[in-house]
């Protein structure tokens, strides 16, 4: 039970002062016990998972899983899951940047423009002869300085934060099309080398000799993208660290006092503007990293804005429906992360069932609004609940 | 004269055309709980504003234990002991109570750039205890207390943060009989440690001659009063207001 205005937590007194200095405090109220009286009774477990922010759309999640995995039979296999990754991974990387944003009450719609953008910088700086490492990270330092713009002139000229970025996301992708001519190039480094070589087998007892082709890719690209698991483990070092970084460190908390209340921050001293330019700037990079992931896996870097735009749109879906408001003031990137993971199950399989491309975006929308829906109602119940 | 830890000598502050403040001299005692009266629109807020660093005065000087004390900004008053109340609090709904009192002055796992929530937490238990404020959980969200719950969050939180001047604006606005006399039964705590010296802007005369010892009244750019609480009364601070009334009236019905 919520009880805002006078009593405080549960039932305790209505008092703010308590009339003797020095008094004890009360006891912390003991966890509530089932009748079974283990801790671990359905119903705490229950309220642990509703209990946290991102309980429903874990909760949601596993439905539509289950869901597949029982009416596909080609959906829970590890091929599949390969096939899985792409079409979350990069989501949850963007959706963990946009969180930092979203908490602000701010939003960022240009990592559509330094997803396409920065794979090109990167392509521009490598082969006018810089070392492939050294280019992807200039190409990022430059996504910085994008992020370093949208917060200048959110912070301090005071545009709202949807034109700046719309703005920036035109300019960018404008640019891009410059810079590239239009014209798709090889990305840098990502080359596939095929080796052919005979290997001996033991058929029927006679000793034959088969030609095998394996295929090569170099470290740099395994890491940067192009491995198997490579976007995977990117994601969840990401979403771990930037999970971190909002829950334990003053960065992540002054995100959320800015976002929940911006002048009373002001008042207590936390330096807004700073906050504000800084998590675009993390923001910004985020789009630029995972358009060079994607760059390399693919192996071409593309200057396809329509596509840019779409997974613009995917990355900032992964962050609301992952339990980001829009309206600022709470987020969390593991929600994004099982948001992207929501949306990558959805898309795979409904692409597994055979579901006809045409039907396939109209599912997907119908998904997202019945997804979001089911997660109001559970905040709701968990709101209701009063659990901490 | 050397028992005052501030002083603020001759004070003025125009806005455009508008006269805030004309000729402001007080001066508050070590220990003493100063209550500031004034008309709405008289130029308490300002007053406030100045000596907490968030205005600059147009002339005049303040003095902060005897020294010359001119603050570039309010984090460098509060560096020098001067925090302040606001009337909407300052306080971060979405934040657990102890990271609003320790907002800006947050306990971290050095070197690494962790909070250090664990002793933060017991640090604020502690500190709320000792000058008794009630509240069962600092964990949860501020959101979820009452508004005086959350006043007197916002006061520990100043006195947390070793302030040692407490400049409080109308703490008792929007606040019920019950819930302001516990705010002012703080006051009277924190006075009785000895810890601080304190500012109210307030309304009530009542409340002015139970919590302060000390009333100074701003009146058209000047202090009018400034007495002890033990030698003036409701009726003469309400004789000061009627009659600067009676002048105004006097003064439009002549025009």
């Amino acid at each position: 039970m919520t009880n805002v205005t006078g009593a405080g937590a549960a039932g305790q007194p209505a008092s703010a002062v308590s009339p003797s200095p020095g008094a004890e405090p009360p006891a912390r109220e003991p966890p509530p016990r089932s009748r079974r009286g283990s801790l671990l009774s359905r119903e705490m477990l229950r309220e642990r998972v509703l209990g946290l922010r991102e309980g429903s759309i874990i909760v949601v999640t596993l439905v539509v899983a289950i869901y597949f995995a029982v009416n596909t039979s080609s959906f829970a296999t590890s091929t599949n899951f390969k096939t899985l990754l792409p079409y979350f991974a990069p989501f949850a990387i963007l959706g963990a940047g946009e969180v930092f944003v979203m908490i602000l009450g701010e939003i960022d719609l240009s990592i559509g423009g330094t997803y396409l953008l920065a794979p090109y910088l990167f392509y521009k700086i490598a082969t006018a002869g810089l070392p492939l490492v050294p280019s992807v990270l200039i190409a990022l330092v430059a996504c910085m300085a994008v992020g370093l713009i949208n917060g200048f002139f959110v912070a301090i000229v005071g545009i709202s934060s949807f034109v700046t970025t719309l703005g920036m996301l035109f300019a960018l992708e404008g640019l891009t099309l410059i810079i590239s001519h239009g014209t798709p190039v090889a990305t840098p480094g990502a080359q596939v080398h095929a080796t052919t070589h005979q290997v001996t087998h033991v058929v029927n007892g006679v000793h034959i000799q088969l030609p095998e082709t394996v295929n090569h890719i170099s470290t740099f690209a395994k890491v940067f993208g192009g491995g198997v698991y490579s976007e995977l483990v990117w994601a969840l070092m990401i979403v771990i660290v930037l999970q971190t970084v909002l829950t334990f460190t003053r960065w992540g908390l002054y995100t959320v006092a800015v976002g929940s209340n911006k002048l009373g921050a002001a008042e207590a001293g936390v330096r807004v503007r700073l906050v504000t330019v800084r998590n675009f700037i993390l923001c910004a990079t985020m789009g630029g990293l995972v358009g060079i992931l994607e760059a390399v896996r693919s192996g071409t870097v593309q200057p396809d804005t329509a596509g840019a735009n779409e997974i613009l749109f995917y990355g900032i879906a992964a962050a609301v429906i992952g339990g980001t408001l829009l309206a600022g003031g709470s987020g969390t990137v593991v929600g994004a992360l099982i948001g992207a993971l929501f949306l990558g199950i959805l898309h795979d399989g409904l692409t597994l069932q055979g579901v006809n491309a045409n039907y396939l975006l109209f599912y997907l929308g119908l998904a997202i609004i019945v997804a979001m829906t089911v997660n109001i109602y559970v905040q709701r119940a968990r709101r209701g609940a009063g659990s901490g | 004269m050397s028992d005052d830890v501030l002083r603020v000598e001759h004070i003025s502050k125009r806005f455009g055309p508008v006269t805030a403040l004309r000729d402001i001299s007080l001066h508050l005692r070590r220990g003493e709980v100063l209550g500031l009266l004034g008309d709405n629109g008289a130029g308490k807020s300002t007053l406030i504003k100045i000596i907490s660093g968030f205005q600059r005065q147009d002339s005049g000087e303040m003095f902060l234990h005897g020294r010359p004390y001119a603050p570039k900004s309010v984090d460098d008053a509060r560096a020098k002991g001067i925090d302040t109340v606001y009337q909407d609090l300052a306080l971060i709904d979405e934040l657990s109570v102890y990271h609003n009192m320790f907002l800006r002055r947050e306990r971290v796992h050095r070197p690494l750039p962790f909070l250090a929530n664990r002793e933060m937490k017991q640090q604020a238990r502690s500190a709320l205890d000792e000058i008794g404020i009630n509240i069962p959980r600092i964990d949860v969200a501020t959101a979820r207390l009452s508004g005086g719950q959350r006043q007197a969050i916002a006061v520990a939180r100043t006195v947390n943060g070793d302030a040692d001047i407490i400049l409080l604006d109308e703490p008792l606005a929007a606040m019920g009989a019950k819930e302001g006399s516990m705010i002012l039964d703080l006051v009277a705590r924190l006075k009785e440690e000895g810890r601080v010296s304190i500012i109210m802007i307030l309304h009530n005369y009542v409340h002015v001659l139970q919590a302060c010892d000390r009333v100074s009244m701003i009146q058209e750019g000047v202090i009018a009063l400034d007495k002890p609480t033990a030698e003036t009364s409701v009726e003469e601070l309400t004789d000061i207001v009627v009659n600067e009334y009676r002048r105004a009236r006097e003064a439009a019905h002549a025009e």
